[in-house]
């Protein structure tokens, strides 16, 4: 028996060690598959010698420098889906306001708003796809309505809007009653866009990781301006009308004014600990952020400029849209670099960021050590200290 | 209320002051679950070569090696001491992964354990990133969030978890949470009775971790929970949400207005 079961690849190979020829695999882990058993070796990082940082201190003690969190395992089609999506939503609500002036000379323009939100939804839902661990299975999303869970509402989200898009852009030139309802169909994508746009933002507020909970007052403003900005930046870099380029534009200037001062406001929501900060100024993400500030102010000057310029409408507009991508890659990288940092995790719960911010916080915080041993703080105060 | 409950709500107390590191509760439970390898690592930064609970790895042993001398030490040489650690999920009362997943995988157990069912799972890793232990965890080649499930077949069949049955010193016990705590306090006051005043219950109640709520499983650490890698006040991520749907409210209609804004001005300019 035990030469059979050497022989065996499948069986030697996943490290169970049970040999399918007398045991059976009924555990509760006995369906978790296995490739490579290198791929499971818990979280990313584990062999490398963790950052200066990260290393334990007396005063600050971590477990060897090893990340408390598991990093986001989500993969790049996510931050790009972050671009995607905010596209969608941005020119659903734009088309939604340009129908709403009742214009005809306008109408190709909705149209085309209509046909840009509804690809860019179909393109966003690949991209979600492709994250998935089990891609058959991307219609489980539509398996429960759950209000405490953003993705959830995102889904639900990215159901109704690509449909109601997708139902206005093939009515936008219907005669008569139809055409109505492609209108109808339009100002619900526009309802439903308001929230969606920037959703993700929420997405990655809802988690752990010290960074993106942080800014969950201001990383929603960022998302929203920032999709604000790209709409308007794809805008101008395809031939319109003046006064279509007239809409974009003035949409364009005030989502990158609103992107700057946002994205100053999630700074400032990070520098609350320096720990949380970190990511935004060192290494790739902090680069990245870097340069997403940078061009988005290019951007803005540039849009300023009389709009007969055409090619500094043209350099706004691809500006503008880097601009975009860098911010939302530098904030998703950020967060894969936050989480692994355990000083992240530890300074922004004993700074009072944990729990206590939303109620009381652990009587953990209140133990002090003094003279290497734990003390609770009232008593720590008494004459002895 | 516990007592009126028909299934009472079952867990793990962990006291750390006689975990050994043996790593039989790590060996147990790949055991009886089937779990697989999960590659052979030498990580050269002391004698742990698991680090973490993960996707194929449902217990850890915490080796924490310092150079001081812990309170009431007095055998060894020179300041020396081992401090060890059997970490699992904590099966909140308020479980981060629950409330975060989409697809309804994650459930709330009859024993008040939270259990990911593998045929829904579709592994969008979102629970990975909102549970603030760092617990769950997708494994790439599989593709799903896998996690402790409590032994929930054990309990099905009246028998207790498997790190728990196996464990030599009792230093994971397994049982009832009144009977747990009960436990747990005799237990805090020995130890504060033996001059261990540094010993705590962490997670035991609400009033330990306000985040998550009570931890279905808790554990007696006697040294900061950062030592041992745990987050000295953790909180589930949904309970912070709202700061940020409300940001979006503002943020949605803002840009309503500056669409509307943009369509008429340029409507009526060109008039």
């Amino acid at each position: 028996m035990t030469r059979r079961y050497r022989d065996d690849p499948a069986a030697m190979q996943d490290g169970r060690n049970v040999n399918p020829g007398l045991g059976v695999l009924l555990g509760e882990g006995a369906q978790q598959q296995v490739k490579r058993v290198e791929e499971a070796f818990p979280a990313p990082g584990v062999t490398e010698v963790p950052p200066v940082h990260a290393v334990a201190t007396a005063a600050r003690p971590t477990y060897y420098g090893q990340p408390v969190l598991k990093a986001p395992v989500w993969i790049w089609t996510v931050p790009v889906y972050f671009y995607m999506e905010g596209l969608a939503g941005a020119a659903g609500a734009l088309a939604g306001a340009v129908t709403l002036t009742g214009d005809e000379v306008l109408r190709p323009f909705v149209r085309r708003l209509r046909w840009v939100s509804v690809s860019c939804c179909a393109v966003s839902g690949g991209l979600l796809i492709a994250d998935l661990g089990r891609p058959s299975r991307f219609l489980n999303m539509l398996r429960v309505f759950r209000p405490t869970s953003p993705m959830s509402m995102g889904a639900w989200m990215l159901a109704a809007i690509s449909s109601f898009s997708g139902i206005a852009a093939l009515l936008s030139d219907a005669p008569g009653a139809l055409r109505r309802v492609g209108d109808a169909a339009g100002y619900a994508a526009a309802v439903v866009a308001l929230p969606f746009t920037g959703y993700t933002a929420v997405l990655v507020n809802n988690t752990a990781v010290p960074v993106w909970q942080s800014t969950r007052r201001s990383l929603p403003f960022l998302f929203t301006a920032s999709s604000m900005t790209s709409l308007s930046s794809l805008l101008q870099l395809t031939a319109h009308g003046a006064r279509e380029q007239q809409i974009a534009r003035r949409f364009g200037v005030a989502g990158r004014i609103a992107e700057l001062v946002s994205s100053e406001a999630v700074e400032r929501d990070a520098r609350k600990v320096p720990e949380v900060a970190r990511p935004l100024a060192e290494g790739r993400s902090g680069a990245l952020w870097k340069a997403g500030k940078a061009m988005a102010v290019a951007s803005l000057a540039l849009s300023l400029l009389p709009a007969r310029v055409k090619w500094a409408r043209t350099a706004s507009a691809v500006l503008g849209t880097a601009a975009a991508l860098s911010t939302k890659l530098a904030v998703f990288q950020a967060g894969r670099v936050s989480s692994r940092n355990p000083h992240a995790t530890f300074d922004m719960q004993r700074a009072g960021r944990g729990a206590a911010e939303v109620g009381h916080g652990s009587s953990n915080l209140v133990q002090l050590k003094v003279e290497g041993r734990l003390i609770p703080l009232d008593q720590a105060q008494g004459p002895t200290v | 209320m516990p007592a009126t409950d028909p299934t009472p709500r079952k867990g793990f107390f962990t006291d750390t002051t006689v975990c050994i590191g043996c790593k039989a509760c790590e060996v147990a439970c790949k055991q009886w679950n089937q779990l697989p390898d999960d590659g052979f690592v030498f990580t050269g930064m002391s004698y742990d070569n698991t680090c973490h609970v993960g996707a194929s790895t449902w217990r850890h042993v915490a080796f924490v090696e310092r150079p001081i001398r812990l309170q009431g030490q007095t055998a060894g040489i020179g300041d020396f001491s081992w401090l060890f650690m059997s970490d699992v999920c904590k099966h909140c009362e308020r479980a981060a992964c629950l409330e975060a997943c989409p697809t309804g995988a994650i459930i709330r157990t009859e024993f008040d354990s939270v259990y990911v069912q593998p045929d829904v799972c579709n592994g969008c890793g979102y629970c990975v990133a909102a549970c603030p232990f760092g617990v769950i965890d997708r494994r790439k080649d599989d593709g799903r969030a896998w996690k402790c499930t409590l032994c929930y077949d054990r309990l099905k069949g009246d028998m207790q978890p498997a790190c728990a049955k196996v464990c030599p010193t009792a230093s994971i016990t397994f049982g009832d949470q009144d009977e747990l705590r009960s436990k747990a306090e005799q237990r805090l006051a020995e130890l504060h009775g033996k001059g261990v005043t540094d010993a705590y219950l962490y997670g035991m109640d609400a009033e330990n971790t306000p985040g998550t709520g009570r931890l279905n499983a808790f554990f007696l650490l006697v040294d900061r929970p950062e030592v041992y890698n745990l987050p000295p006040d953790p909180v589930v991520p949904t309970k912070k949400a709202h700061a940020a749907w409300q940001a979006l409210a503002v943020a949605g209609l803002g840009m309503a207005a500056v669409a509307l804004t943009a369509a008429f001005s340029v409507r009526e300019a060109s008039r």
